[in-house]
C-alpha cells in the first residue's frame, strides 16, 4: 500500500514538473510573438498595430486595398521584419553559444567574446578597411567571418593539443588571442585615416541596419542546426557539467565533444558577429538568468535560453531605435546597459532571498 | 593471496601486469588481480599509493603504458566506450557544480550509454529514474538543485544515476571521504544492497572490513597484498603500509577484523620512509 502510493507521487512530481517547464515555454513563445509584433510597430515612422497586422494578412491575402497600405508594407517588409528577425535569430544564436561554452568548460563566466573570436572578427574588418579606405562593402561581413575563423582554428588548434587540461588551455588561449588580435587592430587603427576609425568603431558596437532578406537564410541556417545539434546531444552537455571524469565514464568521448561544441559556438558567433558587429553581454548573461529560473539540462530549458536571448535582443533593437529623436544607437551600448542593469537587480535580490 | 578468491564464480574484471608512469613517476607497477562476480572489492592504501590510478584505470579513463584490464575476458581498450558504459559505472568523489542541476537531472545522466541522441527518455525510463531515487531514499529532493544537497545525498544520487546505468560492475573512488558515520554506514549498505560487483577505494579501514568480501592493498603504486579482511588486515601490515600500530581484535557482530588504533604512536617521516624501502612481507 505504502508503495503504491509513493508511485503515484513519483508520477505526479514528473508530470507536474513537465508541465511547469512546457508552460514557462509555452508563455516564452508567446511573450517572443508579441515583441516581434512590437518591433514591427515601433519605429521612426508611426504606424499602428492594425496597420501592421492589416500588411501581415496582405502578404498572405491579397485584397483590393493593398495599394493604400503598400507603402507601410514595404517599411514593414523590407525594412522592419528583416530586421526584426536578425535581432531575434542574433539574440538566440549569441544565449546560445554562450550557454554551450558555460557548459563545455563549467565556467558560467565563459562567453563567445572571451575566446578571440569577436577580436579575430574585428581584426577582418579593420584590414579591410584600410585597404578600401574606410568604406562598408559587401566584403565586410566576409572579412569578419574570416577573421573570427581565423581566431577559432588557432584556439581548436591550442585546446587540441592539451588534451589533459583543454578547459584551462582554451580559456588562457582565448584571453591571449583577444590581446594578440586587439593589439593588431590598434596598430593598424593607429596608421589608419580617422574616417576608418569612426567606421570601425561603429562597427564594433554593433547594429542590425545592415539586415536583408538574402542575408538571413546563412545564419538561420547555421542557428537551426546548432540548436538542433545541442537538443540532441544536451544528455552529454548535462554530463560535462559533473567533470571530465565523471562524463568520459558514460562512454562520452569528452576532448572531442568539447571540440565539436567549440566549433559549433564559434561558428554561431562568427556568423553573427560578421553580420551585427560585436554585441556583448548577451551570450554572458542570458544563460545566467536563465539558469536563475529554470533548470537549463531539458530541451525546455534549452529553447527557453534561445527565446530569452531572442525576447530581449528585439527590444534592445526597439530600444536602440526609438530612445533618441531621428537618432539609432549602437546595439551593443543598450545591450551591456539594460541587460547589466536588469542582472545586478537580479542578483541583488536573489542575495536577499532566504535560501 | 588467489586462495582466498571464490573458484565457482566467474572472473569478471583482470587486470594483469599493469604499469602506469605520469610525468616520469611510476604510479602503478606491475598490479595483477582478478575480482569475481558478486565480489564487494576494497582497495586500500595511504595517501599517494595509487588508488585513484589504479581504479581510472579499471574506468577506462586512463591507459595503462603495460599490461591490461580484461572485463568478461576482453581487453576493455577494445570495447567501445558507450558498451563499457552500459556494463560499468562509477561513483566519483564529490564534483561540483553551478550549473542548477536538479538530482533528477544528474540521475538521469544514467541513461546516456543507452539512448541514442534524438532519442526521448520514455515511459519506462522516467519510471526507472523514480525508482533509482526511490532506492536512494531522494524522492522528496527530486527537484532540488544538486549543488544543495549534503555530501552524503550527493553521493547518493550518484549512486542512483549508477544504478539507471544498469551495470554489472560498481566503481566507487573513495566514496565515504568527507561522509559523517551516519552516511558512511548508509553509503555503504546502499551499495551492498545493489547485488552487483562493487570495487570501491577506501580509507577508513574498519568500514572496509565490515563491508568487503576482500581486500587489496597498494603502497607505492605496488599491490603489496590482497585477501579476505582477515587475511589482509593484520598488526604487520598497518604498521608496514600505514605507519601506525595497531591492535587486531574480531568484531562481536560481524566476526571480522576490528582495528583499534595507537594513537600515541606515530612514525616519523624519515623512519616511515626508511622503513617502506625495506623489502619485507606484510602479511
Amino acid at each position: 500500500m505504502f508503495k503504491k502510493s509513493t508511485e503515484k507521487k513519483h508520477g505526479a512530481w514528473l508530470e507536474k514538473n513537465n508541465i511547469s517547464q512546457l508552460a514557462v515555454t509555452v508563455l516564452a513563445v508567446i511573450a517572443c510573438l508579441f515583441s516581434f509584433v512590437c518591433a514591427l510597430s515601433f519605429g521612426a515612422a508611426d504606424i499602428s498595430f492594425t496597420d501592421v497586422w492589416q500588411s501581415v494578412l496582405n502578404r498572405f491575402l491579397p485584397s483590393e486595398v493593398e495599394n493604400e497600405v503598400g507603402f507601410v508594407q514595404r517599411i514593414i517588409w523590407e525594412l522592419r521584419m528583416p530586421r526584426a528577425i536578425l535581432a531575434l535569430l542574433a539574440g538566440c544564436g549569441l544565449a546560445i553559444s554562450g550557454l554551450i561554452l558555460q557548459m563545455v568548460t563549467r565556467n558560467p563566466l565563459a562567453d563567445p567574446y572571451l575566446f578571440g573570436i569577436s577580436s579575430g572578427a574585428s581584426l577582418g574588418v579593420v584590414i579591410l578597411i584600410t585597404l578600401t579606405g574606410g568604406i562598408f562593402t559587401v566584403m565586410t561581413p566576409i572579412a569578419a567571418f574570416m577573421g573570427s575563423l581565423v581566431a577559432m582554428l588557432m584556439l581548436v588548434v591550442i585546446a587540441g593539443r592539451r588534451q589533459s587540461q583543454q578547459v584551462e588551455s582554451m580559456l588562457l588561449a582565448g584571453v591571449a588571442l583577444t590581446f594578440l588580435f586587439s593589439s593588431f587592430t590598434s596598430l593598424l587603427l593607429y596608421h589608419t585615416d580617422p574616417q576608418a576609425v569612426t567606421a570601425v568603431l561603429f562597427w564594433t558596437m554593433g547594429s542590425f541596419s545592415r539586415a536583408q532578406w538574402e542575408n538571413l537564410l546563412f545564419p538561420s541556417l547555421v542557428i537551426m542546426t546548432c540548436i538542433t545539434f545541442m537538443l540532441a546531444y544536451r544528455r552529454q552537455l548535462n554530463a560535462m557539467l559533473l567533470g571530465d571524469e565523471s562524463a568520459a565514464t558514460l562512454g562520452i568521448n569528452v576532448n572531442r565533444f568539447r571540440l565539436i561544441m567549440l566549433l559549433l559556438s564559434s561558428l554561431i558567433t562568427a556568423t553573427l558577429v560578421s553580420m551585427c558587429g560585436g554585441i556583448g553581454f548577451v551570450g554572458l548573461m542570458i544563460p545566467h538568468i536563465v539558469r536563475f529560473f529554470i533548470s537549463q539540462g531539458t530541451i525546455f530549458g534549452i529553447l527557453l535560453t534561445a527565446l530569452v536571448g531572442g525576447i530581449f535582443m528585439i527590444w534592445v533593437d526597439i530600444l536602440s531605435r526609438t530612445i533618441l529623436v531621428n537618432q539609432e544607437l549602437p546595439v551593443g551600448v543598450v545591450t551591456a546597459a539594460t541587460g547589466s542593469l536588469f542582472f545586478i537587480t537580479l542578483l541583488y535580490f536573489r542575495k536577499n532571498r532566504p535560501n | 593471496m588467489s586462495s582466498s578468491l571464490k573458484v565457482s564464480t566467474p572472473a569478471l574484471l583482470t587486470t594483469e601486469h599493469l604499469h602506469w608512469c605520469t610525468d616520469g613517476n611510476l604510479i602503478l607497477n606491475d598490479i595483477s588481480f582478478t575480482v569475481e562476480a558478486g565480489d564487494f572489492v576494497g582497495i586500500l592504501g595511504p595517501n599517494g599509493a595509487g588508488k585513484s590510478s589504479l581504479l581510472r584505470c579499471l574506468y577506462r579513463f586512463v591507459k595503462p603504458d603495460q599490461g591490461k584490464v580484461t572485463f568478461k575476458h576482453q581487453n576493455i581498450w577494445q570495447i567501445n566506450a558507450n558498451d563499457y558504459a552500459k556494463n560499468v559505472a562509477v561513483v566519483l568523489q564529490e564534483t561540483p557544480s553551478h550549473f542548477n542541476l536538479t538530482v533528477y537531472d544528474v540521475v538521469a545522466l544514467g541513461l546516456i550509454p543507452h539512448k541514442g541522441i534524438f532519442e526521448r527518455a520514455n515511459k519506462m525510463d522516467d519510471e526507472k529514474i523514480a525508482q533509482a531515487i526511490e532506492q536512494v531514499g531522494l524522492p522528496h529532493k527530486v527537484r532540488q538543485n544538486f549543488e544543495h544537497l549534503s555530501g552524503g545525498e550527493k553521493q547518493r544520487a550518484l549512486i542512483a544515476r549508477a544504478i539507471v546505468q544498469s551495470p554489472s560492475l560498481l566503481i566507487m573512488d573513495e566514496p565515504t571521504s568527507h561522509l559523517d558515520v551516519r552516511y558512511q554506514i548508509q553509503i555503504m549498505a546502499l551499495a551492498k544492497s545493489l547485488g552487483i560487483t562493487v570495487i570501491a577505494s577506501f580509507h577508513d579501514l574498519n568500514l572496509a572490513s565490515t563491508t568487503c568480501d576482500s581486500l587489496l592493498v597498494l603502497n607505492q603504486g605496488q599491490l603489496v597484498c590482497q585477501g579476505t579482511p582477515s587475511e589482509v588486515l593484520t598488526e604487520k601490515m598497518l604498521l608496514n603500509v600505514f605507519g601506525v600500530r595497531a591492535q587486531i581484535s574480531e568484531h562481536h557482530q560481524y566476526k571480522v577484523p576490528h582495528i583499534s588504533y595507537d594513537y600515541a604512536y606515530i612514525q616519523s617521516e624519515q623512519q616511515f620512509e626508511h622503513e617502506n624501502k625495506k623489502d619485507k612481507p606484510y602479511v
